[in-house]
């Protein structure tokens, strides 16, 4: 059995008297790909930004792999292996594609280390790698800010493979995306399966159908359901909370 | 991408010869004029170096230019044959006698309370480091409690205006240590070995331009660096480069520390060329000029800011002395910032480079209207 990438255990965040994550326990296993749902509302954002240190949680734990990361910095978590992407797509707008990927594949944090000119042979190779895969080699040299919707955010999702944390939390990456190109995003997606643990938050049950293996329900702040796409779309539950009556989609 | 450099670095090389070249035509009095600019250049290096690349707006860099001159000053005025002359063992400056209580022992040490700090700056050499390390230390500790705060944009500003007025009040107020209002005057010449600070001589004149132009070429190796280009990173999304693991504040301080070294040396320069350190300094409306200077030069452009400066600087010294205009020169002035804000949002430096890219695109641009012309045929034939 593969070992235990993210483990998640009794996590609650409050809000004054909102309780927007509650007693939330999760784990995720080591090149997983694990898909989140739930209605607006439901915490799957909030508990991205708890995972990513974006909000500190007022009680539970999380674990990445053996380290206990709960309420660190956020730039010392991302250093520690989670790598996230935004909602609304979010990348260095003023430079070009290509120094938005030689911003990404900076190893080492401090500014003194940084003050060298150039990156190794190595680190230019795999940003050409990374550009063929998010298929923008031929905007190599436009600068972000000029992107469409959807090249920004494989932009962003190229940021994230130069990282190369473990694992990678990736929210709405289809959002206000066309047919083609949701379609595109999933093959990216899928190319980034096994060699990083992926939790994805997603509406779009097409997409959800594509990628997911296993997948977790959250509803109003809690676990409702966990397993396989087959078993969610007949989950009694999960029909009564989040989809009505009808079945899915 | 590699082109563009290599017009860059022509156009910093052309500036560089332009302006170590300027003695051959100008006479001592406009040398030292223009040594003055130079030094208003260098705060445009330093402006564009915060504001353009970092993305902080710092309304007080003239508390680290003044601190600077003020440091340097300190030392020259210890050694100007007024302050050797008055009869003690230790140097003392005139004013401190003019404001000595009856009595006072006409010592450095001990004519008044604070007079003290004078002691170490008998060596010139001590004002000349505190004149860069006393803006690095304010500026680390300024930027120490302003970043890792996660304090940005317009509050940066405001506090940053504070601290320079909060300065310049206690400055004008130590009025036996500092000399109030009137600063530092009646100056000695800074002496390296066999070379003085005659304000009027090519040697002085010299040294600023050379000084410009390492600073000119080191901060513009500097942005090119991995940390400059992360810098402006964190400029553009301060998040996205937090959540990639990057440590945002200390790329925002590190700058911010060199922009206020850079201010530092200007003002030691200023000293030199303009033989007085004043309060002045440190007013409000100076340090809102010198981000005026980057804004018409460009603020993105570190050549353009410091072009900027420059040449504002002489206009208003032309436009000012024009006997038409004498009445009218800061409407005129004014008229210029107002066009420039409007028409070249991105200052002169924004201009050039577009010029610059227009310049050098016909080649790919031809290749492109072919295409356009092929596209423009097959939409004409879909629609024949």
């Amino acid at each position: 059995m593969a070992a235990t990438a993210l483990t998640i255990d009794g996590l609650e965040v409050s809000f004054g008297s909102v309780k927007a994550v509650n007693n939330v326990t999760m784990t995720i296993a080591e090149g997983e790909l694990r898909v989140l749902l739930g209605a607006n509302g439901a915490g799957k954002t909030t508990l991205m930004d708890l995972i990513s240190g974006r909000t500190h949680s007022t009680s539970g734990h999380i674990h990445l792999y053996d380290t206990e990361i709960t309420n660190w910095q956020e730039h010392r978590i991302a250093r520690a292996g989670i790598g996230r992407k935004f909602q609304i797509p979010s990348v260095f707008r003023e430079l070009t594609v290509r120094q938005n990927f030689e911003v990404a594949s900076c190893r080492n944090p401090s500014v003194f280390a940084n003050l060298g000119f150039g990156f190794s042979r190595h680190a230019l190779a795999r940003i050409e790698e990374v550009l063929a895969i998010v298929d923008l080699r031929d905007k190599a040299d436009v600068t972000a800010a000029y992107l469409s919707h959807g090249q920004t955010q494989w932009l962003e999702l190229g940021l994230l493979m130069l990282q190369d944390p473990k694992v990678i939390l990736l929210d709405e990456p289809t959002a206000g995306m066309t047919a083609a190109e949701t379609k595109k995003t999933a093959n990216i997606i899928n190319s980034m399966r096994g060699k990083h643990t992926l939790l994805v938050v997603e509406h779009d049950m097409a997409f959800v159908r594509e990628i997911a293996e296993r997948i977790t329900v959250l509803h109003l702040g809690e676990v409702l359901a966990e397993g396989d796409i087959a078993s969610i779309e007949t989950n009694e539950a999960v029909r009564r909370a989040y989809l009505g009556s009808r079945s899915i989609s | 991408m590699a082109s563009r450099q290599r017009y860059d670095f022509l156009l910093y090389g052309l500036f560089v010869a332009a302006i170590l070249l300027a003695p051959l035509m100008l006479d001592e009095f406009w040398l030292n004029r223009i040594a003055k600019y130079l030094v208003f250049g260098m705060l445009g290096v330093a402006v564009a170096l915060s504001w353009g690349y970092a993305g902080i707006l710092n309304l007080g860099q003239g508390l680290f230019f003044g601190a600077g001159a003020y440091m340097l000053a300190m030392s020259l005025k210890l050694a100007s044959p007024t302050s050797l002359q008055q009869g003690s063992d230790t140097p003392v400056p005139d004013f401190m006698l003019w404001n000595a209580e009856p009595g006072a022992l006409t010592q450095l040490c001990c004519i008044n309370k604070g007079s003290f700090i004078w002691l170490p700056f008998q060596s010139q050499w001590f004002g000349v480091a505190m004149g860069i390390v006393l803006p690095v230390v304010i500026a680390t500790i300024t930027g120490l409690i302003v970043f890792r705060n996660r304090i940005s944009g317009v509050f940066v500003s405001i506090i940053t205006l504070a601290l320079v007025l909060l300065v310049r009040l206690l400055v004008i107020d130590a009025q036996p240590l500092t000399n109030g209002f009137n600063g530092l005057t009646d100056l000695a010449w800074l002496t390296i070995g066999a070379f003085q600070s005659d304000p009027y001589s090519r040697a002085t004149y010299y040294l600023v331009a050379i000084a410009l132009s390492l600073v000119l070429v080191g901060a513009r190796l500097l942005v090119s660096t991995r940390a400059g280009l992360i810098l402006q990173a964190t400029r553009d999304d301060e998040t996205r480069a937090r959540y990639l693991g990057l440590d945002v504040p200390s790329y925002q301080i590190f700058f911010f520390v060199v922009s206020a070294a850079i201010c530092g040396f200007a003002g030691m320069l200023y000293v030199m060329v303009s033989e007085f350190a004043s309060p002045t300094f440190m007013d409000l409306s100076f340090s809102i000029t010198m981000v005026v200077w980057a804004a018409v030069g460009g603020r993105s452009s570190i050549l353009g800011a410091c072009v900027g400066a420059i040449l504002i600087n002489m206009i208003e010294a032309k436009v000012s002395e024009t006997k038409a205009l004498v009445e009218v020169w800061k409407a005129v002035v004014g008229l210029i910032f107002v066009l420039v804000v409007l028409y070249l949002p991105r200052g002169l430096g924004g201009f050039a480079h577009d010029l610059l890219d227009r310049w050098r695109a016909p080649a790919t641009e031809a290749a492109s209207d072919e295409g356009l012309v092929a596209e423009s045929r097959d939409a004409l034939a879909e629609r024949g």
